[in-house]
Order: structure tokens, then C-alpha cells, then sequence
């Protein structure tokens, strides 16, 4: 799939890259650009946060580079793989392999346990997972006591751990997060952030996180601004203060206060 | 409300589509089985009342014979009587009628040219009158002896042209006739074939004696009243003899003919009563499942300030709209089933115009009652469940699919259904009355059902671990997560299955029984029957004495012992009467059949007047040896039996399970025009057999309406026609379960749409379409293979029970057909699989970033 010139170009500091990603919905008067020739690399190893008023692709972004959505324009690689020259089975293949999600809600499988949860990707492979890795990483999410438990009889918090376990539960080349904390309170999100942090800084992962808290955004090295489909900023070592400012100037305006994220998504 | 349930139904029409295929067929088959029995009576009722007299006045008889086992015999009146009718005030015409049903007409060929099945061969004196059914189209009246005339139909079908040579082989003889015309039906041919001769030629040939009739036919003059009539012609010949006015005559007609459109008929209701049964499985799921979808919005109503009773009544509104469009079209395709079914019956030989087709009033009545009464009962639980949401509903982000609630009432229940129906079911094994074992058995049967239906839920969970425990073996973490889905909802899993559950009970129940009765007969036969051959007509039809004389000639030969029937009308020691098929053997009894005896013997069995019957049946009856019984035969003649001897019963092979058993004598004694029925035929010591079957075979090819059968056949002959009965109820099963298909769709179906989100995270995590497929799949599989459990549960339980009930009536041999229990649970699976076909596609297509989305 990746040819050489790919692989020796993007050895190992980036996890996924995209270049001239364009994405747009409708035609005539529904024509939405989405993503407009978005050029962007993520680095092996690094918490990286796409930040962006609603509706400027942030979302549609993180799709694409996770193999979920299908681009009208651009190549996107993951890792020294290019999606978008793959069809629907390989696709799936990178996603279970490759990929690790935590989504908002609804992250679960509510008829399994956390640990059959956590496993499932590499189940559905058929692969053993490495007990080791998987002990270290169950450890450090202090999930051990809850492993035989069901989502439901789980908390908010404990269910986005147990998601967040699952997704580094087969060493993929990354991690997509998105809005993982949108559904919880500040002290449940908090310690997600922390997790995921904990997961870049000692066991050496990638994470992407999408989020419209500027909060959230502060756990992460590096933050990407998007606005009209095109990355228009960054920060390196963001502070929660720095991303509110930059947001402000953004919009034009006040930015959406945190609390009303949460409703406005559910 | 009305506005937003009409809104509902037409945004959920697609969830609804299965819901109301199941109304429909439900609604076709009891549309269908009335407007076919309306339209068959009407035409019948036609005929009859265009074929009968004004008066018919027809010998004295004391009962009608069963027309299964009757003694052949044609009672008749003398043909001088015509004359005192005509001599009747009032009269416009009346004519002597000689008609019989025994005679068989065979081609050059030496086919049968009637039918060989059901219909009658009819051969009767052809005469004219103004309102008679048949007139010539061809050719000449039969003038004399060797001329006769066909019906068209028959010439038709046997491709007879005038000219032609036929044989009649009738009770006094065969003779050879000519067709000199063709006569057809100014309305419709039942299926008969008719063949007409002249009256002397008729009394001569068909009854064998000159001068007699089997009735006389009278019309009244214009303005003079049938009942008027009647009672005319009864006060000039008196009382001894049968008269009947043209809407009797009719009636009577009707009656004989009711017996087999009535089972056609209890069979559509059938049909219709468990395609009814079966899709309120499917309904109650429906709504259900719709319910637990729209819970949020259910509860946004209740917050705007809907009441319950709104919420309620929405929801019956919408299976209100679903059960009327279900009931028309249902309406709509009943009518096609009834014209399938009119043409049907034409190929058997019956001619019903389709366009004469009558839709009475009471079938759309009917057909709308029970697709929207049904339709409101299944969805009524459901529609309380929908008005007890909370308003809280709408703001909670919890799943609710009903998982967690109680099953504690639905287990006391079911416990109690289930103890009530093993007592009825014990107690019909445990019965000693036949009567009462077998209402004891239906009973035990409903309440075993209704007990499958409760506890179904119940056992998902401990028989679902069982089966699928398998699954995560063999599938890894598709089956697992299979297997999940399929206890998720155990009420939801049960119903689903339940539907399936009854028709697969029944086909078990009805194998079983059916398979005993089979190997019963066997057991008997082997028993009961020691002669080489028997030589036999179709459906036990008495024959000529010509072919009794034809085998007693067959070189070869030790034994040849024939069988009679002789119904009798029997009074018992406590002042009631029986209606008993008496049989009669011939002497050399012991020679061909085996009768074991409690006391007495053969030879005191066959002694003029004396009889032997069941040992059974005499202590039920409190007869003994020596007992006196008074017995009245169909011809009117009395006699009083001495019980000579007790049997075991197993002599019930050669008629009923009292076993009533005489001496040929007797019933040449009280019956003198009975006809053989059966001949036990042996071969003389030195005969190879197969050299006497040969002679045997070849010595009656001129009367094809009898073979030779040895034991074997004799019993493949029986199994056959059990096995027809099975198909029959196979086929009526069938529908039971497509329509129990059609709800394991219909819940896989509506359960994709419900989890997917589910889905669409499975496979952003990266399940493979294949595997989304798999995982549907053996969802489906497990379903059904539970419900096939059941069913086979339920059905052996139900075969046990019917078996000891069967042993009553001397059936003892148990069978089980074990072919059929593994052809179902195969057949299980392949329904799993069939049934998962569309929701797996459909889910295996679901845009995974929409499905994630998925409110």
C-alpha cells in the first residue's frame, strides 16, 4: 500500500498525516465544504487536540484520518499505510489494527463485561492480546476491580476508562478521541484527560482528541485551531487560558461556554 | 393524538410491514375458507334442489349406513307403487327411480372410467322430466338392454365417444354396453360420473330383480304445496315407507356432501385459527419493540402533559389503522385464495364457476373482526407498557429496552398453567374412558401451549446458555456476542421463539401420533391377519358376487373366506343404543385372521345369532357371555345377539373398537343383499404364493376396482393413508411457521434498527461486514433452534399423551419419529438462517459513521 519513498519520507515521528484533504457534502445549494485541502501531521507520541467552533470539520477531520469517513480529495496515511487507496475490508482491517476510538457516548457493548469490552478488537482479530501490555495498561486506568462488570453497572467516568482501555488495549498507531469527556461531569472528565495523558507520557501512545473544551484541550502538547474546513492556528503547551483567548478571537466573540457543550451534543 | 398516531404509523410502515403481512394471511384464510364454502353450498344447493322431486318417496330404512363400512346391500320398493301415487290427487308427473352407487363402468381398456377417488359412479334409469338436471346433447335415449348414456364430463375426461364399448360390473353381473349419447349437466357436476340405461335395463342389471325401484319421484301440480303434496301421498300408501319434500330431499343431499366440505372447511379455519395465533407473536413484538424505541418521545408527550390514557389510546389507534389495512387486504387475497381453491376442486372433477363466487355479508364481517380484534389484543399489552413511561423518559440517556423487569409474575403464572396442564395431560394418559382421555387431552394440550407461551421467556436464559454455549467456542467473539443479543431481552427472545414454538409442537405432536397409529396397524395387521392374500376394494367398497366366484375359481387356492359389513343399531344393557360396524366372516375364520379370545371361540363367534366383541368393550357396556343384545340392522330387520365370545380386541382391525364380530350366516340372515367387502385368500399347501398372487391378479384383471394384496402391502396401503393425513397437517403447519419466520425477521429486523449504534461501533472498531453478518445470523440461528427445542418438547410431551389416549381405542405401539425430530432442529437452523438474510444485509450496509450517530 505505502511505497517506499512514503515510508523512508515519514520513518517514525508521525502517526498519521493527511495532505490536500478536502471533504464536501451535497451539491448546488446544499454544497458544504467540510475540510478544505487540509494539510496536517500527527506526531508519534504526542496528545494532540483539534479544537474549533461547531460545523468547522473538526469531527469530519478526525473521520477522515480514522479510516470512518471516505475523502473527496487528498491522501491520508496511517502510519506508513494510505486509506484512501484502500477498499472497505482492508479499511476495517487498519481500523480493528491500527486505530484505537473512544467516542462521547454509547461506547460499549452493554451485553459484554469491561474486560470482554476491552479485548473485543483484538477478539474480533483473533489475535491473543499481550497480557502484559494489557495488565499495564488496565493498571494504570485502575480498572482491575471492575474488569467483570457490565456498562451498566458502571459509572460515566468508569465507562470512558474502560473505553479508553479498550482503545489502547492493542497498541494501535493511535488514538482517536472524540469529545470523550462530553457527557461527564468536570471531576469524571478530568480523570479521562488524565488517563489519556498518562497514556502518551508512559506507555507511549498517540492520541488525537476532538473537543470543544478549551479545559480538555489544555491536557494536550499541541492544539490544532480549525475554522471553515482549514487548520488556521496552533499551539504548542497550550494552556486552558491561552485556547480560550485564541477561541475567543476566533469566533469573533464569546466563545460556547463549556457547560452548554455537554447539552448541545446529547 | 389522532394526527400524530396516523403520523406514527405511516413513518413506521416499514416496521409494520411484517406485522401486517401476518394479519393478512390470518384474515385470507378465514375470508377464503367462507367465501369457498358459501360458494360451493350456494352451488349445491342448486343442484339438489333442481335434482330432487317435489315428493321422494324411498324405502323405510331404520339408519343410514356410514359410507366407509356398509354392507353393499340397495334397499328398494316395489315399482307397482307408482301407480298409487299417480292415482294421487295433485300429481303432475311421477316417475320410478333406480339409481345405485355400486357398480363400477370400465373401459375396452378395462380402466375405470368413473373417478377412483372421492366422487361417486352413479348408474341410474334415464328419464326425462321438466326440471331435470341432465339433458341429452348427443345421440339417443338408451333404448333396451346394452344401451347407455355418459355424462359429458366423464366423456370428456375419459375421452368416451359415442360407440364406444363399456362394461358395468354391478352387484347381480357384468354386462357389456354401447354409448349411444351424451347428457350433461344443466348445472354443476358434483365430480360424479353418471351413467344412465333405460328402467328395465336398470332394475334388471343394477338391483337384479324386475319390478322394484330405489324411490319414486312425484311433482305437484302448479299452486299445490310440496308439504301438501306429502301428506297427499302418505295418507294413500301409508306409513311404511320414507318421504321426504324437495327442501328435505335437499337438506339430506346437502348433509352427505357437508361431511366433506366441512372438513375442508374446519380445515381453512384451522389455518386461519393458528396463522392467527402465530402472528400475535409477531404483533405483540412489534409493538413492543416500537414501544422501547420510542420511549424518549413517548415520554416527551407525557412531559408536554399527555395523559396515559393518550398515550394508550395512540398506540391502539395505530393497531387499529394496521389491523384495517391488514383485514383488507387480507379481504382481497381470500378472494384469490377461494378461487385457488375453486380450481382446485375442479381438478378433482367438481365444476364450480369461480365467477358465480358468493361474498356474503358475514365474511367481510368476519375477516375485519379478527384482523382487528387480533391486532387490538396483541397490541394492547404493549400499549399499557407505552402508558406507564415516565416522563423522565425523555430526559434519561439510559438504554430501555424492558431487560431489567420482574419475570416473578410471569413465573408464578406460568408454574400455574404448567401444573394445571400436566394434570389435565396426566389424566388423559392416566383415563380409562376414551371420551374423557380425549377431552382431557385437548385441554391439556390449550393449557400446555398457553404454559409454552409463559415460561418461553423463562427458559430463554437457562436453555439459551445451554445452546449457545458453543457459540463463543466455535465463533469466537461473534458467536459470544451472538449469543448475548439472544438473552439480552428474554422476553423478546421468547415470544419470537414461541411462534415457532407452536407450529413445530403440533408437527411433533402429530408425527408422534401419527407415527404410533401407523405402527399400531402394523402390529395389528401382523397379529391380527394370517392369510396369504386379500383381495379388496378401494376405501373397504363392497363388490359382486362375481368376483367373489371369480377367486374361489382360481386354481390354487385353500381358503377363501369372505368379509362383510353389517351396521347395526345395537341397544345396550343400560336402555342406550350404539351404532356398531358389525363384521362379518365367513367360515374358515381361523384359517386367514387371528382372533384371540378371552373366552368363548371362533366357532361360538360364528354360530347363527351369536357374536363376539370386544373384551373392553363388554366390560365398559356390562355385557358378559350369554348376554342378550337387541340389534337393529339399516335394512329395518331385528335381531337379538348372544354374546358367544369375548375377543382381546384385536379383531377392531376388521371394523370398530367394539369388535363386534359375527358368523357370514347371520348377516346373510338379517342383510340378504350384503355384498363381500374383503376375501382372505390362502394358498393350498404345494401353491407357491407368487404363482397364486400371479393367477389371482390375472383372474381379476376384468374388475379393476379390487387388488391383491399381501401383508406387506396391506400395510403400506394403511401407512399410506395415515401418511396423506400427515401431509395434510404438514402442510397446514407450513404456514404456522413462515409465519413464525416471517417473526424472527420481523424481531431481528426491528432489534438492528434498535442497536445501531451498536453496530456502528462494532464496526468503527473494526468487526468486518462478514462478521456483522455472522453475528446477525447466529443470533437468528439460536432463536430458532430455542424455539425448535421447545417445540419438540412441547410436541413429544403432547405425542405421549395422545399415544396412551390412542391405546384406548387399541392403538398401543408407541413410535417416535426421530427422522423428524432431527429434520427439525435441522430445519431450525436453516430457518435461522433464512430469517437472517434481509436484517444481516441490511445491517452489514449501515453507514458506520451514521449508525455511530444514531439517535
Amino acid at each position: 500500500m505505502s511505497t517506499p519513498v512514503d515510508a523512508a519520507a515519514w520513518p517514525q515521528a508521525t502517526a498519521a498525516r493527511a495532505q490536500g484533504l478536502s471533504k464536501t457534502y451535497g451539491t448546488g445549494e446544499t454544497h458544504v465544504v467540510a475540510l478544505d485541502a487540509v494539510d496536517v501531521e500527527i506526531g508519534r507520541g504526542r496528545f494532540t487536540a483539534v479544537m474549533g467552533p461547531s460545523g468547522s470539520g473538526k469531527s469530519t477531520l478526525m473521520h477522515c484520518l480514522a479510516g470512518l469517513d471516505s475523502v473527496t480529495a487528498g491522501r491520508v496515511w496511517v502510519g506508513e499505510t494510505e486509506l484512501t487507496r484502500l477498499a472497505e475490508r482492508a479499511l476495517t482491517r487498519l481500523r480493528r489494527d491500527k486505530v484505537g476510538f473512544m467516542f462521547q457516548a454509547f461506547n460499549l457493548l452493554p451485553t459484554l463485561t469491561a474486560e470482554e469490552n476491552i479485548t473485543l478488537p483484538m477478539d474480533i482479530a483473533g489475535r491473543k492480546p499481550d497480557q502484559e501490555w494489557l495488565d499495564r495498561v488496565i493498571d494504570t486506568l485502575g480498572l482491575r476491580d471492575r474488569l467483570k462488570h457490565r456498562p451498566s453497572q458502571l459509572s460515566g467516568g468508569q465507562q470512558q476508562r474502560v473505553a479508553c482501555a479498550r482503545a489502547l488495549a492493542s497498541r494501535p498507531e493511535l488514538i482517536f478521541a472524540d469529545e470523550p469527556t462530553g457527557n461527564l461531569d468536570s471531576r469524571a472528565g478530568a480523570e479521562v484527560l488524565r488517563f489519556l495523558r498518562d497514556a502518551v507520557d508512559e506507555l507511549e501512545q498517540t492520541v488525537v482528541m476532538v473537543t470543544h473544551d478549551p479545559g480538555a484541550a489544555a491536557y494536550a502538547d499541541l492544539v490544532l485551531f480549525l475554522n471553515d474546513g482549514r487548520i488556521v492556528d496552533e499551539i504548542h503547551g497550550p494552556t486552558a487560558e491561552a485556547v480560550l483567548e485564541r477561541m475567543r478571537l476566533l469566533s469573533g466573540g464569546s466563545p460556547q461556554a463549556p457547560g452548554l457543550d455537554g447539552l448541545r451534543k446529547s | 393524538m389522532f394526527r400524530a398516531s396516523l403520523r406514527s404509523f405511516l413513518a413506521h410502515k416499514g416496521r409494520m410491514l411484517l406485522s401486517a403481512l401476518a394479519v393478512l394471511l390470518s384474515v385470507a384464510f378465514v375470508a377464503g375458507s367462507l367465501i369457498f364454502s358459501d360458494t360451493v353450498n350456494r352451488t349445491f344447493d342448486r343442484l339438489f334442489a333442481s335434482t330432487a322431486a317435489d315428493v321422494t318417496v324411498s324405502p323405510k330404512t331404520a339408519f343410514s349406513e356410514d359410507n366407509r363400512f356398509t354392507s353393499g346391500e340397495v334397499p328398494t320398493l316395489p315399482a307397482s307403487l307408482l301407480n298409487r301415487v299417480k292415482a294421487v290427487d295433485g300429481i303432475s308427473d311421477a316417475r320410478i327411480d333406480i339409481t345405485v352407487q355400486n357398480a363400477t363402468v370400465v373401459n375396452a381398456k378395462g380402466q375405470q372410467v368413473g373417478p377412483t377417488t372421492g366422487a361417486p359412479t352413479i348408474a341410474t334409469n334415464w328419464s326425462v322430466w321438466p326440471r331435470s338436471p341432465v339433458k341429452l346433447t348427443s345421440g339417443h335415449a338408451p333404448r333396451g338392454d346394452g344401451q347407455a348414456l355418459i355424462d359429458a364430463d366423464t366423456a370428456n375426461r375419459k375421452h368416451l365417444r359415442i360407440g364406444d364399448a363399456l362394461r358395468v360390473i354391478a352387484q347381480p353381473g357384468t354386462f357389456p354396453v354401447r354409448v349411444v349419447g351424451i347428457a350433461a349437466f344443466t348445472t354443476t357436476n358434483p365430480g360424479a360420473a353418471l351413467l344412465f340405461l333405460d328402467t328395465p335395463t336398470s332394475q334388471a342389471r343394477l338391483v337384479g330383480r324386475t319390478g322394484v325401484a330405489t324411490s319414486i319421484d312425484a311433482d305437484a301440480v302448479p299452486g299445490l304445496s310440496d308439504a301438501a303434496l306429502e301428506r297427499r301421498i302418505v295418507a294413500a300408501l301409508g306409513p311404511g315407507y320414507n318421504y321426504k319434500t324437495q327442501g328435505e330431499q335437499a337438506k339430506s343431499d346437502a348433509a352427505s356432501l357437508a361431511t366433506f366440505l366441512g372438513v375442508i372447511k374446519y380445515v381453512m379455519l384451522g389455518f386461519a385459527g393458528i396463522a392467527v395465533l402465530v402472528g400475535v407473536f409477531l404483533i405483540v413484538n412489534t409493538f413492543s419493540m416500537l414501544i422501547a424505541q420510542r420511549t424518549r418521545e413517548l415520554g416527551l408527550l407525557r412531559a408536554l402533559g399527555a395523559e396515559r390514557r393518550q398515550v394508550r389510546r395512540s398506540v391502539l389507534l395505530e393497531a387499529l389503522l394496521l389491523g384495517l389495512v391488514g383485514s383488507t387486504l387480507g379481504l382481497a387475497a381470500g378472494v384469490v385464495l377461494a378461487a385457488g381453491l375453486i380450481r382446485l376442486m375442479g381438478l378433482f372433477g367438481m365444476n364450480i364457476s369461480a365467477a358465480e363466487m358468493v361474498l356474503r355479508w358475514p365474511t367481510p364481517v368476519a375477516a375485519y373482526a379478527v384482523g382487528v380484534v387480533v391486532t387490538l389484543v396483541a397490541a394492547y399489552l404493549p400499549a399499557r407498557r407505552a402508558a406507564r413511561v415516565s416522563p423522565m423518559a425523555a430526559l434519561s440517556d439510559v438504554e430501555v429496552a424492558g431487560t431489567g423487569r420482574s419475570l416473578r409474575a410471569r413465573a408464578v403464572g406460568g408454574a400455574v398453567v404448567t401444573l394445571l396442564a400436566a394434570g389435565a395431560l396426566t389424566g388423559a394418559a392416566a383415563s380409562s374412558d376414551a371420551s374423557d382421555a380425549a377431552s382431557l387431552l385437548g385441554l391439556g394440550i390449550l393449557l400446555s401451549l398457553i404454559a409454552g407461551v409463559v415460561v418461553g421467556p423463562l427458559l430463554v436464559r437457562p436453555v439459551i446458555r445451554v445452546l449457545g454455549g458453543a457459540l463463543p467456542r466455535i465463533f469466537g467473539p461473534v458467536g459470544r456476542i451472538s449469543q448475548r443479543n439472544a438473552l439480552r431481552n428474554p422476553r423478546r427472545t421468547g415470544a419470537t421463539a414461541s411462534a415457532l414454538m407452536i407450529g413445530l409442537a403440533l408437527v411433533t405432536g402429530m408425527s408422534v401420533a401419527g407415527m404410533s397409529m401407523s405402527s399400531s396397524f402394523d402390529h395389528q395387521i401382523d397379529k391380527a391377519l394370517g392369510s396369504d392374500f386379500v383381495v379388496q376394494g378401494a376405501n373397504f367398497t363392497p363388490f359382486g358376487k362375481e368376483i367373489s366366484d371369480t377367486v374361489r375359481k382360481v386354481p390354487g387356492t385353500s381358503d377363501v373366506v369372505p368379509l362383510r359389513y353389517a351396521p347395526v343399531l345395537v341397544t345396550l344393557p343400560s336402555g342406550s343404543t350404539a351404532k356398531l360396524t358389525g363384521a362379518a366372516i365367513g367360515a374358515g375364520a381361523d384359517h386367514v385372521v387371528n382372533l384371540q379370545y378371552m373366552a368363548g371361540n371362533t366357532a361360538r363367534t360364528l354360530a347363527l345369532g351369536r357374536i363376539s366383541i370386544a373384551d373392553s368393550y363388554a366390560a365398559e357396556h356390562r355385557l358378559r357371555i350369554g348376554s342378550r343384545v337387541p340389534a337393529l340392522f339399516a335394512n329395518g330387520r331385528r335381531a337379538v345377539f348372544t354374546v358367544g365370545a369375548l375377543t382381546t380386541g384385536n379383531g377392531s382391525l376388521f371394523s370398530d373398537n367394539a369388535a363386534l364380530l359375527m358368523g357370514l350366516s347371520t348377516a346373510e340372515r338379517y342383510l340378504p343383499g350384503s355384498q363381500d367387502a374383503a376375501l382372505y385368500v390362502n394358498a393350498a399347501p404345494g401353491t407357491d404364493p407368487k404363482a397364486l398372487r400371479a393367477s389371482l391378479e390375472k383372474a381379476l384383471k376384468p374388475y379393476p376396482q379390487v387388488a391383491v394384496r399381501d401383508q406387506a402391502d396391506y400395510k403400506a396401503l394403511v401407512r399410506g393413508q395415515i401418511s396423506v393425513l400427515l401431509n395434510l397437517v404438514y402442510g397446514l403447519l407450513g404456514l404456522a411457521i413462515v409465519i413464525a419466520v416471517l417473526g424472527v425477521v420481523n424481531t431481528l429486523a426491528l432489534s438492528v434498527v434498535e442497536r445501531t449504534r451498536e453496530i456502528g461501533l462494532l464496526r468503527a472498531i473494526g468487526l468486518s461486514r462478514f462478521q456483522l453478518r455472522r453475528m446477525i445470523r447466529l443470533e437468528s440461528v439460536v432463536i430458532a433452534v430455542f424455539g425448535a427445542v421447545l417445540g419438540l418438547g412441547l410436541g413429544l410431551v403432547w405425542g405421549l399423551a395422545a399415544h396412551e389416549v390412542l391405546a384406548l381405542k387399541g392403538m398401543k405401539a408407541l413410535a417416535i419419529p426421530w427422522t423428524t425430530v432431527v429434520a427439525v432442529l435441522a430445519g431450525s437452523v436453516v430457518v435461522g438462517l433464512v430469517a437472517a438474510l434481509l436484517p444481516a444485509l441490511r445491517a452489514s450496509r449501515m453507514n458506520v459513521l451514521a449508525a455511530i450517530a444514531h439517535e
